[in-house]
């Protein structure tokens, strides 16, 4: 059988498909950044519970606190992509959600337990004494295992290939995981995560931006140790991921596009480059290295979409039915809201200023 | 038929976004409502200087940042995880029509979410009145996003002038538009006094307990004024043939209608009670009873509204099964095997009989029916039709008398595939054994 035939026919969009592509781009930037914080943040917070000492148990009661702000913002800032994503990739990614059907249907269920354990992490603290771990345990491993799910979803909505597996199973039991990439990719963001929280632990005891009681120097140098390691085995998770590409989808990166080849040799330069800043412990170096880096890793993300999806759709195929004022409205209330947010957090951040007096 | 059906059987039926959707539109009114209800209070307790009322409303607002935001946030995020997973192709319509309301309304979440935790985190250590306005930019962020998606539900039910025009802007401000919305809100101004039961109830000192008490009961009965004259406007805004089918004719629908006329009173009623002064241990246990009673009655309006759409997802444009009314006579010329992309096989031959009627069953009937399930059972429905060729004439005359479900689609040969496997099939009736020759008796001439 083709597989082609399974792919459903797209619905129209209202204007041309270049203003989705960057608000998808946008929008999961923002999206990685928060998962980065609540994932990785996680993962080092049960790390520094592990290693147990004073400044790691006051690290991990302070990630507590932060905790449910980053699960929601994670899922909060998860939705636009996923709208947009929607709007582009429609046929593909509803196809292959049904095809997983009951685990992705569990993902938001197991993500009220994450958040509510967050929350008993968070407010409980002292209260559950060594059982904390658990709760912290718990809720991290529903958080990785969400992300697998992602991570089988997102792979699987590219493969059209393998959804003929549905005429033998369509209960929505399948998963992905005959795909040689699955693994490091998967790993590629989980590793990801706790680099870039790690920065973030830098990030506060640098700028000072939120309160902290964990010594200024412990805060700047661990945060710095976690980025550093993580980006190392980063870079080997890269490669790996790399080659466990189908051959013409690595190629697209090794000469077979300019575009593509320019993107992987700018994002191994910057990688090095901000391994040197983080042995370094030169936090706003990282930091800004880390952000360019991030947003060429998402457009690469972004390249193996399209190669893997060009036998059979490219976005310029999908009909415009144009309607601009929609988008009009929406880019007002996007402006009134940034502005809303902003005068909200000068409010709060007035405030402690004037509780700290 | 442009996607795959995940094969529910027992749980299908639209179970599952039952499930997800009626608990989230409790929490999701509550979390709109609520904002007000919390900066009215906080207000008040300034004015009087009343520190037992100050602490409450901040106790309240702690059980609100759980309540609302997370299991309302994440179980709003769970009805478009479901509805993706049950009715793609009405999402996927959906989400192209409104890309940009639903981009808006995601703006708006981001709004409630960052405006509810610095209210929560700051209360007692923001100036006052700051602390209020940034309640008031809750309570509007949240009051937006019920705005929006007001708009894109009421324009499944009644799309109006959108089937003509397909603009963004006739779809949303659709003929139920703002009757719906005046009942919604006076949906979430009720919840607040609901729900202020529970975090009231809790409270030890008996003279602060009966005052919010009070408060809450005022809060539930001003509002029900605004949600009834709202519903009974919205109730004369719902055009023919949708009007007759919640009245008159679904089998359904009448049942959550007589549940909705029984809980409307006695939720006032019961909500009354509480302004009485009761022990505390009735009042602890008595205003989940009260939860419960709103839970039914919100949850038989939705049921409503989902029955009165019937046969459609989005009216007059989608069927409940994903087909587009506009594709509906290329279908019955070309059959419906044939054009759906996800069909195991594309014509019924004798061999394939029963797979191909299942494959109907789960593209046609699954989205409304359960197989042995608690929604819209089958089994019971089909139980008298004992020849295929009883069934057959009933699928035949689908749509014709009762107007409530979709008339079959497809071939004959494809109908008789269908019928046999309702009457036969392993998944709806015991197992009976069919010869080649049997079927081939009763298959009509074609």
């Amino acid at each position: 059988m083709n597989p082609a035939t399974l792919i459903p026919t797209p619905d129209a969009i209202p204007v041309p498909w270049g203003w989705f592509y960057i608000l998808l781009m946008l929008t999961f930037l923002l999206h990685i950044l928060v998962m980065n914080a609540m994932l990785g943040g996680g993962i080092i917070a049960l790390i520094s519970s592990f290693r147990g000492g004073e400044q790691n148990t006051l690290l991990s009661k302070e990630f507590g606190y932060k905790w449910p702000y980053t699960i929601a913002f994670a899922v909060n800032m998860g939705v636009a992509p996923l709208l947009f994503v929607q709007v582009l990739y429609g046929q593909f990614i509803y196809s292959s959600s049904i095809l997983m059907a009951v685990w992705w249907f569990s993902i938001f269920g197991l993500l009220i337990l994450a958040y509510y354990a967050a929350y008993i992490y968070d407010f409980k603290f002292e209260a559950l004494g060594s059982l904390r771990i658990f709760v912290l345990e718990f809720s991290v491993l529903i958080l990785l295992f969400v992300g697998f799910l992602f991570s089988n979803n997102m792979t699987l909505m590219l493969q059209p290939e393998k959804w003929q597996a549905y005429f033998t199973s369509g209960s929505g039991t399948l998963l992905n995981l005959s795909d040689p990439s699955l693994i490091p990719r998967y790993l590629h963001f989980v590793v990801g995560s706790v680099a870039v929280a790690g920065l973030f632990l830098a990030l506060v005891g640098h700028y000072r931006f939120t309160k902290s009681s964990v010594d200024r120097d412990a805060l700047i140098s661990k945060g710095m140790g976690y980025f550093t390691y993580a980006t190392v085995i980063q870079i080997f998770i890269g490669i790996w991921f790399l080659i466990a590409l189908p051959k013409n989808i690595m190629m697209v990166f090794m000469g077979g596009s300019g575009y593509g080849t320019i993107l992987l040799l700018i994002g191994i330069v910057l990688a090095f480059a901000a391994l040197y800043f983080g042995y370094k412990q030169q936090v706003a170096m990282a930091s800004v290295i880390t952000l360019v880096t991030l947003v060429i890793m998402i457009f690469m993300r972004d390249l193996v979409r399209i190669a893997y999806l060009k036998p059979y759709f490219q976005l310029s195929d999908l009909t415009v039915q144009p309607e601009y004022s929609p988008m009009i409205f929406f880019l007002v209330v996007f402006a009134i809201g940034l502005a809303l947010i902003g005068y909200m957090l000068k409010l709060a951040f007035g405030c402690r200023k004037e509780v700290t007096k | 038929m442009n996607y795959p059906v995940w094969d529910l059987t027992t749980y299908g039926g639209g179970f599952l976004i039952a499930l997800v959707a009626v608990v989230h539109v409790l929490v999701s009114h509550f979390a709109v409502g609520g904002g007000l209800f919390l900066i009215t209070l906080e207000k008040k307790a300034y004015k009087d200087e009343d520190a037992g009322l100050l602490d409450y409303v901040k106790k309240h607002s702690k059980f609100f940042l759980l309540v609302s935001m997370v299991f309302g946030g994440l179980t709003g995020v769970g009805i478009w995880w479901t509805i993706a997973l049950l009715n793609p192709a009405a999402t996927s319509s959906l989400i192209h029509t409104f890309v940009f309301g639903w981009a808006a309304e995601w703006v708006f979440f981001v709004g409630e979410i960052v405006a509810l935790f610095i209210y929560f985190y700051t209360f007692g250590k923001m100036d006052r009145n700051n602390h209020i306005i940034v309640g008031w930019i809750y309570f509007i962020c949240a009051w937006m996003s019920l705005f929006l998606i007001n708009g894109i539900i009421g324009y499944m039910l009644t799309p109006g002038a959108w089937i003509e025009t397909h603009s963004f802007w006739s779809g949303f401000f659709n003929p139920t538009f703002w009757p719906s919305l005046v009942f919604r809100t006076g949906i979430s101004l009720t919840l607040c006094g609901v729900f202020g039961f529970v975090t009231a109830a809790f409270l030890k000192d008996d003279n602060l307990r009966q005052k919010i008490m009070r408060t809450c009961a005022v809060w539930v009965a001003i509002p029900f004024a605004l949600m009834v004259g709202g519903g009974w406007w919205y109730f004369l805004a719902i055009p023919e043939p949708a009007k007759t089918i919640i009245l008159e004719k679904s089998p359904e629908v009448t049942n959550y209608l007589q549940l909705l006329t029984w809980a409307m009173p006695i939720l006032f009623i019961a909500s009354m009670i509480m302004a009485i002064r009761l022990p505390q241990s009735f009042q602890k246990v008595f205003c989940f009873v009260i939860v419960g009673i709103a839970l039914i009655y919100f949850g038989a309006f939705e049921f409503i509204r989902e029955g009165g759409r019937r046969p459609f997802i989005i009216y007059d444009h989608m069927y409940s099964n994903q087909v587009y009314v506009k594709d509906v006579p290329e279908i019955q010329k070309a059959g419906f095997l044939t054009s759906s992309k996800w069909a195991r096989h594309k014509e019924v031959t004798d061999e394939n009989l029963m797979d191909a009627g299942r494959d109907l069953f789960k593209f046609q009937c699954s989205a409304c029916h359960s197989v042995n399930g608690p929604l819209n059972d089958i089994v019971p429905i089909v139980q008298k039709f004992d020849t295929v060729f009883g069934m057959d004439s009933m699928l035949n005359g689908l749509g014709k008398i009762n107007n409530y479900m979709p008339h079959f689609m497809g071939t004959r040969e494809e109908r008789w595939a269908l019928a046999n496997y309702i009457v036969h099939g392993p998944d709806i009736r015991v197992v009976q054994e069919i010869t080649q020759q049997e079927t081939a008796q009763k298959k009509p001439a074609h």
